[in-house]
């Protein structure tokens, strides 16, 4: 009978997360904002191309005749100097930003957990080396570092990315380090240890599993972070090429007009600004969520 | 008794800091026969849980072995390599911790950490080990094994976890099972079963204990025999029955008087005065002058040796009568 209470009870707390993850949603209108916003993101990184008014608009084709039109009814978002359908491209445009970042933030936390959990299990000369190359990479500010790899390189959205998961890694190996140094003294890594369950194991089953809660709300602040940084070296000329759709590479091109046809930059500088908030508020929301010290 | 399956002789452990080193162990000996728990008592920081950790090689990195040796069936664990350490951890040595809850990884089930530990030193089909798991979580008295198996750690109570526990150190099979305070953080009433258990399974198992806990009535109800450590030393060592009538060392004599009796309803529990050492490396003599109503100046000088007052019991104390024990 004890057991069906217990049974019972946890399988309440269990649901508990995602409950409270609701229930704190719908009350603050902001994480409501964001949760919406990256929805709707996600959906047009999914669908963009079948959804927007004028699709091969968006991937590229030009119609030279509606060139430069200010935003109407038939182009919401007014064309730019090829006569591209702004709106699709904006659209269109979701796919590659989401995309990119993604693929960052996943090859960051790749690169840098693994790292950063082993330095701080094993402390002592290794965890030394680990983190004096991190201070190494963290001492560039993380763009001009990205850049000088892109150029290195040569411009692309492969070598963008590439670039920006290099210059990002290291804070993931601090938090992952910081949150494995508390862990190898907790007393499941000592009785892993004593049962002579190896240190690749242990690491991979005990330290990166229950250290993945601060990572995973970095990551997703991260990803409005690095759309930004990929928007960034897009509008330098080191990321996306044209034709791509690529938020940062359209902000570029329309730098030119922004007195005159203030529409190519503008909307896709507000997708960029957009989504870069929406993951903030959801980053924000986690932390509230997750971390039981934070108080709101 | 026969020839001891763990023998550690002399063992010292300095703990290396930035200010400076500390002694942890100063020269412990004691021995673990086949089949035999043996019971180590002490009070806080004595160096009980060090000696425990040292057999496994689980040493903090501050904590460094300066002399002395830990033989398991005549075989030197001190400066075994890594690997070869890690195939004595759980293999021939399980160890049980003081605190089941946190024992276990609290984001996998009891039989995902389980089969690692399994994993750990045998390859086994996939079924072969979850009926091996299946049968360890039923010997260690566990009811519906098969919902423990897919229980995480804190669906379960203490009692639970700690069998499961003790489950999980002994699944390869080891010869001696460490037990760290097992019992300190369970209810009397699941200490009891705990106990009960843990001495059945020896029996049914033939595995030997090394025992360790600051409780002499656990120590009383579950040991062979005994061995008293003070300040990082050994104090006194004997069979369970013989310490208890006749404690030969001023501390062991302390500790019993200190414990409370339920026969003797005294309103002050009877204390030790004074405090341990803190670094025992840099007493000259016997590391319990201080606090003894007995010493002499004997005490101060020169450190007793650990004697054998007659049929196997042993004390460290100038004072201690030979003959009387052996009677």
């Amino acid at each position: 009978m004890a057991a069906e209470v217990l049974r019972s009870a946890t399988s309440v707390a269990r649901a508990g997360i995602l409950r409270r993850f609701r229930r704190a949603v719908l009350a603050d209108p902001l994480a409501l904002t964001g949760v919406t916003i990256i929805t709707l993101l996600v959906l047009l990184a999914v669908f963009g191309p079948w959804i927007a008014p004028y699709p091969a608009q968006g991937q590229g084709e030009s119609n030279v005749a509606a060139r430069m039109l200010p935003p109407s009814a038939t182009h919401l978002f007014g064309t730019d100097g090829l006569g591209r359908d702004m709106l699709s491209r904006v659209m269109v445009g979701a796919r590659p930003a989401l995309a990119v970042s993604v693929l960052v933030v996943l090859l960051a936390m790749l690169i840098g957990v693994p790292l950063g959990a082993l330095a701080g299990y094993r402390r002592g000369r290794l965890d030394a080396l680990i983190m004096r190359v991190t201070d190494l990479f963290l001492a560039f500010p993380p763009l001009l570092l990205a850049m000088a790899i892109v150029a290195a390189l040569g411009p692309g959205l492969d070598h963008a990315a590439l670039a920006l998961a290099i210059s990002w890694w290291p804070w993931y190996a601090r938090l992952a380090r910081g949150t494995a140094t508390s862990l190898r003294e907790r007393s499941f890594v000592e009785a892993a240890r004593s049962m002579g369950v190896s240190e690749v194991q242990i690491l991979r089953r005990h330290i990166i599993p229950n250290s993945i809660t601060p990572i995973l709300v970095q990551a997703t602040i991260d990803i409005g972070t690095v759309i930004l940084a990929a928007g960034s070296l897009a509008f330098l000329g080191l990321g996306a090429a044209p034709p791509t759709p690529d938020w940062g590479l359209m902000v570029a091109d329309g730098r030119t007009y922004i007195l005159d046809q203030w529409w190519l930059s503008a909307f896709p500088g507000l997708a960029i600004f957009v989504a870069v908030l929406a993951f903030n508020l959801v980053g924000d929301l986690l932390v509230d969520l997750l971390d039981p010290r934070s108080t709101r | 008794m026969s020839a001891p399956m763990l023998s550690v002789r002399d063992l010292a452990v300095s703990f290396v800091t930035p200010d400076g080193t500390t002694t942890g162990l100063d020269g412990v000996s004691l021995d673990v026969g086949e089949g035999e728990i043996v019971g180590l008592v002490g009070e806080t920081g004595c160096g009980k849980t060090i000696t425990g950790l040292s057999v496994l090689g689980l040493l903090p990195r501050t904590a460094r072995i300066t002399r002395g040796s830990i033989d398991l069936d005549g075989r030197n664990l001190v400066g075994l390599s890594e690997s070869d350490l890690r195939r004595v951890r759980g293999g021939d040595i399980g160890m049980v911790f003081q605190n089941p809850a946190s024992a276990f990884n609290p984001v996998f089930s009891i039989g995902a950490q389980m089969r690692m530990a399994l994993g750990a030193h045998e390859r086994l089909p996939h079924a072969e080990g979850s009926a091996r798991i299946r049968d360890m979580l039923a010997e260690v008295g566990l009811p519906e094994p098969d919902r423990v198996l897919r229980s995480y750690p804190h669906q379960l109570s203490g009692g639970m976890l700690q069998r499961a526990m003790i489950a999980s150190a002994l699944l390869c099979r080891p010869r001696l099972l460490i037990a760290d305070e097992p019992t300190t953080a369970l209810d009397v009433t699941i200490e009891a079963q705990i106990l009960r258990l843990i001495r059945g399974l020896q029996e049914s198992r033939g595995f030997s204990v090394l025992f360790i806990t600051h409780d002499l009535g656990v120590v009383r109800s579950v040991s062979d025999r005994v061995v008293v450590l003070y300040a990082g030393r050994v104090a006194e060592a004997a069979a369970t029955a013989a310490l208890f009538a006749q404690p030969s060392h001023p501390y062991t004599r302390g500790l019993i008087a200190a414990a409370p009796h339920p026969a003797a309803r005294r309103l002050a529990l009877a204390s030790i005065p004074g405090h341990v050492p803190a670094d025992v490396g840099i007493v000259a003599g016997c590391a319990f002058t201080d606090r003894c109503a007995m010493a002499i100046d004997r005490c101060a000088t020169e450190r007793p040796a650990l004697r054998d007052l007659g049929a196997g019991h042993l004390a460290a104390c100038h004072l201690a009568p030979t003959a009387g024990v052996g009677a």
